[in-house]
């Protein structure tokens, strides 16, 4: 009797620990277009196809049969090298009506360049250009380098919009400081004014919403539970999924799970007085980049870890629950709900991919 | 050819040391200058971290670099053999600058080593490559007075 109460006490064991384990699900999935030249971000357009990002600075249109065409666009500041270039395209909550949308870019040049927002109207049919573009922010101080832009963007509940930006990488300690855009998430009005009700009043700190990241890679309002999540690129360890407040400070580099590439340690410091900790780590790091909301779970895409992760949120955290993607073996620049609720993802490669991936 | 290997050996292994020493106090000094107090139990922890982690990664670096360094330096010592232990120094940091050059313009981040942000930053850690140029020679070619030199009673 004694033996079969262990028995089943193990069996019962061994299901728990599977239930709570996260699993590689194989999924259907259907290439929609291909050879694209390291595609960064989409959107579904209403009337059907997509607007896809190029780092190297192009706006493609994917017609719904994968059909691409260049959507003309000026950027004549555009500086596309290494991680520079074209980044997010985000159409506007009213985009129906207005045909409106914003970009995200790096703009400057090799010795004095950062993260730049222009706010353009795309005309109403094929062949699309996107005109009267205009720049609505601008990172600021300029630095040299070309590395770590953000340049998630998210549109809140209230029409405000949220840009999420990089530290520059060798100005990582400017990330605590609030007189200048490196290593901050802004919140500006679509036609790049300052709302009133920032958490900081002081004219340098007036867009910023919340400090202390390093490279952001995700950024999303979840309507839902009124949240904005966001996940950011750890060095080497360290990569944070971090539910985003306004006024606050997510601790790099003062508090980090990572170390430098070479083995240092950045801050002696996982966490501090003040500082949000992380939901979630990923140590190694996966370099997560790009984030969606499915059925109210949250999808991750990753670049090192050349997979698509589910997170199923309860009592208040993130718990891993699936993993999608892994047998195509291809860096993951985006994952992408449609509004009729379809998953897309980017691969990230000279040759990459727009996917559908059909999930439960 | 054994007081060569073990000279060298022991000039990587003192400029690892040292570097990693520095850079820590570098780092650290930047979470200070941010209003965050590092107090000497977490400062001792974090240059042992730093010495067991960043230390060997350091070392590999120093290796080929002061390899090819030092065949300089010798090179020029045969021509000139009367600054030697300078050849050495001087190889060896002007060495090790090149290196964290070359390596900062090949490696995907800007700079690899963070204490070589900054200028002093930049000359201190290449500071070690002459440290170990200075500790080579020392070992394998001491002075006359450095053979003289009593123990401490």
């Amino acid at each position: 009797m004694i033996r079969l109460c262990v028995k089943l006490t193990v069996i019962a064991l061994a299901l728990f620990a599977s239930a709570v384990q996260s699993s590689a699900v194989v999924t259907k999935t259907t290439v929609i277009a291909d050879k694209l030249a390291f595609p960064w971000s989409m959107a579904a357009l209403p009337e059907g196809g997509f607007v896809v990002t190029l780092r190297g600075g192009q706006l493609i249109y994917v017609a719904p049969n994968g059909a691409k065409q260049p959507i003309e666009l000026s950027l004549p500041d555009l500086y596309a090298t290494a991680q520079a270039g074209l980044f997010e395209v985000l159409l506007a909550p009213d985009f129906s009506s207005t045909r409106e949308l914003v970009l995200s870019y790096a703009c400057g040049n090799e010795a004095a360049n950062n993260t730049c927002v222009v706010k353009g109207t795309l005309s109403a049919q094929a062949p699309y250009s996107v005109f009267n573009a205009q720049n609505i922010f601008t990172a600021l101080p300029k630095k040299a380098g070309a590395a770590h832009f953000g340049a998630r963007m998210t549109w809140l509940a209230d029409g405000t919009l949220l840009v999420a930006l990089g530290d520059g990488f060798v100005h990582r300690e400017q990330a605590q400081l609030l007189d200048n855009h490196l290593g901050k998430i802004v919140r500006i009005h679509r036609d790049g004014s300052t709302p009133n009700d920032n958490p900081y009043k002081h004219s340098q700190a007036s867009q910023i919403f919340s400090y202390g990241h390093r490279n952001v890679q995700g950024l999303i309002y979840d309507e839902q539970r009124d949240a904005i999540w966001q996940h950011e690129h750890g060095p080497k360890g360290g990569d944070e999924l971090n539910k985003i407040v306004a006024g606050g400070n997510y601790g790099w580099p003062i508090a980090t799970y990572g170390i430098d590439y070479i083995g240092a340690k950045v801050s002696p410091f996982n966490q501090l007085p003040g500082v949000k900790a992380p939901l979630y780590t990923w140590t190694p790091s996966l370099a997560p980049a790009g984030l969606a909301l499915y059925k109210g779970d949250l999808l991750v895409s990753h670049l090192v870890g050349r997979r698509l992760q589910r997170f199923h949120y309860s009592n208040d955290s993130w718990t891993l629950t699936d993993e999608y993607l892994s047998e195509l073996g291809q860096r993951i620049r985006a994952v992408y709900t449609s509004p009729d609720n379809q998953v897309y993802v980017l691969t990230d490669s000279a040759e990459g991919q727009l996917i559908r991936v059909e999930l439960p | 050819m054994l007081r060569v290997l073990l000279a060298f050996v022991i000039a990587i292994a003192g400029a690892a040391l040292v570097g990693s020493v520095m850079q820590t106090q570098f780092n650290l000094a930047e979470i200070t200058a941010l209003s965050v107090s590092v107090d000497m139990p977490t400062r001792m922890n974090t240059i042992v971290h730093d010495l067991l982690h960043f230390g060997p990664v350091f070392a590999a670096m120093l290796i080929p670099t002061l390899l090819i360094a030092f065949i300089i330096a010798w090179l020029v010592a045969k021509r000139c053999k009367r600054f030697e232990r300078w050849w050495f120094i001087v190889g060896g940091g002007l060495g090790l600058a090149t290196a964290f050059i070359i390596i900062d313009s090949l490696a995907p981040m800007p700079t690899l080593i963070a204490a070589n942000r900054t200028t002093l930053g930049f000359v201190l850690m290449s500071a070690t490559g002459a440290f170990a140029g200075w500790i080579f020679d020392r070992l394998w070619h001491p002075q006359a007075r450095e053979l003289n030199e009593e123990l401490p009673k």
